[in-house]
């Protein structure tokens, strides 16, 4: 088997973390878009961005249904794949993909057999390492990858200082308020939730 | 930032009940600070309450510590105590102060005591619901809601509670039920059938989602007037119109699963579908049009992407 490795932005990262930080009381969910290349050993993700779609009655599906096709629409005129989705639930301690999450995850699947799902970790988003928690395919269902990110995973930050510097965004610039997802966009459509250039580090290229 | 506005504001969370926890947080050290609490007079209540929660929310349980005569959340909790003895919403509050340290089961015990000295504590009864919920026990949670509306069946809340509690289980069918329920108690809320419009079609009854949303346009879209230029839609009534639209390209596009329906409900005619499929492209593209942008905000962003997604989906392609 080929063994796939996904390589997370600093972009995608501090999103990720900007969309649990801005609703803490509410789940969020979101798609990842990026490339996929491939030798004939080896495949990888470069997961370069994200796009946060919800926050409000993320278990209903056509609101999500409508921002996914929106999100693929954007990712295309790009020249990228919708290469995987993310949710953070409001509890702290519940680190599990959702069963909807499990449905979206595995509908974007047909399109990009790679996909990834990612679960925010609540319990380690104050911490220096990745707080994220990946999930694979396994048919149907979606189950924890047991490595997660560590050193000689096939998971990685493009950058080791991204969790640091996102959580000294949020603490410190409160960047992660300036972050908008498509619901906030249907409040107010001058919202750019597609690329939230508002909130992109300025000290970081990628 | 100054006394009266910081005031002001947290006046209007306490109005609109906004869970701003990390505003108010800030808004209220100053308070403290500038103030202090005699000066508030009788406001002084409220806003302890209100800071105290908002503090516990974002687990700052040490608030206002390092302010001379500022107060810590206990100290928030005694004055409030101390000034109503016996209150049942202080004893709430004191819960809730629980929940953010005490294991699940020492706050149930709690609430459960609250709730034999006086089974008519709803707001107890339902904190012990969310403790049940946020530790996993749905199935209790679900039981000790569903009694909980027997007693008190005209509780808008715990109905969308329940309903939402159903929707995370995938159970959409009963999750619509509950949204019925808050429906009858107060049919001019136009969110209520939005999400009731969000179940059904989760629930794969189209043509039941496509009603309600074509409801909720009827009662917030302004009709366009012979002369002026149409409305703009946006926050729920955009929302409303995706939504017609996704319902439209699904009964016009696939041929008999879409317009089944559990609750019988017909679908339009394909004459009256593709109508309605021309007006809602119009109106979800009059919410992107350029020259709409209100005052103080900016141009409407993303249109390109949507333009792409109206044409994809579009009847006629």
């Amino acid at each position: 088997m080929v063994q796939v490795s996904y390589k997370i932005s600093h972009s995608a990262y501090t999103k990720l973390l900007f969309h649990a930080a801005k609703y803490p009381h509410q789940p969020v969910c979101g798609v990842l878009i990026g490339s996929l290349s491939s030798t004939s050993s080896s495949k990888s993700v470069a997961v370069t961005d994200a796009i946060p779609l919800l926050h409000h009655w993320t278990n209903l599906s056509p609101i999500m249904s409508i921002g996914l096709d929106l999100a693929y629409v954007y990712a295309k005129s790009r020249a990228l794949d919708v290469v995987g989705f993310y949710q953070a639930t409001e509890q702290l301690n519940d680190l599990s993909l959702s069963p909807v999450g499990g449905i979206i995850a595995s509908q974007i699947r047909q399109t990009f057999t790679e996909t990834l799902a990612l679960v925010i970790d609540g319990t380690r988003v104050a911490s220096s390492e990745a707080a994220l928690i990946p999930f694979f395919a396994d048919g149907d269902r979606w189950k924890k990858h047991p490595s997660g990110f560590s050193p000689y995973s096939p998971f990685e930050l493009q950058y080791a200082t991204s969790p640091a510097r996102a959580l000294s965004l949020i603490r410190e610039q409160s960047l992660h308020l300036k972050l908008g997802d498509f619901d906030d966009h249907l409040e107010r459509v001058s919202v750019d939730w597609l690329q939230n250039d508002q909130c992109r580090d300025v000290a970081f290229k990628g | 930032m100054d006394l009266t506005s910081a005031l002001q504001r947290l006046a209007s969370y306490r109005a609109k009940q906004s869970r701003a926890s990390a505003d108010i947080v800030k808004d209220g050290e100053l308070v403290l600070r500038k103030a202090g609490l005699t000066k508030l007079g009788d406001e002084e209540w409220a806003f302890l309450e209100q800071l105290a929660l908002a503090a516990i929310d974002t687990g700052k349980l040490d608030v206002a510590d390092d302010i001379t005569d500022g107060y810590a959340i206990q100290a928030c909790l005694e004055r409030l105590a101390a000034k109503f003895p016996e209150s049942p919403r202080v004893d709430v509050l004191q819960g809730i102060r629980m929940e953010a340290t005490e294991s699940s089961e020492t706050v149930i015990r709690y609430y459960n005591t609250l709730l034999e000295a006086d089974e008519s504590n709803i707001a107890a009864w339902k904190r012990k619901i969310s403790v049940l919920k946020s530790s996993g026990d749905i199935k209790t949670a679900v039981q000790e809601l569903s009694t909980l509306l027997d007693t008190f069946y005209t509780d808008v809340e715990g109905w969308l509670e329940l309903g939402s509690i159903y929707s995370s289980c995938n159970q959409y069918t009963s999750a619509l039920q509950c949204l019925s329920h808050a429906m009858i108690l107060a049919p001019q809320n136009a969110f209520y059938i939005l999400e009731a419009a969000e179940t059904a079609y989760s629930a794969a009854d189209i043509p039941l989602a496509l009603k309600f949303y074509l409801r909720v346009v009827e009662m917030l879209d302004e009709p366009p007037t012979s002369g002026t230029t149409p409305s703009r839609p946006e926050g729920p009534t955009l929302r409303a119109w995706y939504g017609v639209k996704l319902c439209v390209r699904d009964l016009l596009t696939s041929t008999s699963t879409a317009s089944q329906s559990e609750s019988q409900t017909t679908p339009p005619s394909e004459k009256h579908l593709k109508l309605l499929d021309e007006l809602s492209t119009e109106r979800i593209l009059a919410a992107y049009s350029p020259s709409s942008s209100k005052a103080g905000e900016g141009p409407p962003l993303g249109r390109e992407t949507v333009v792409k997604w109206l044409e994809n989906t579009s009847s006629t392609s």
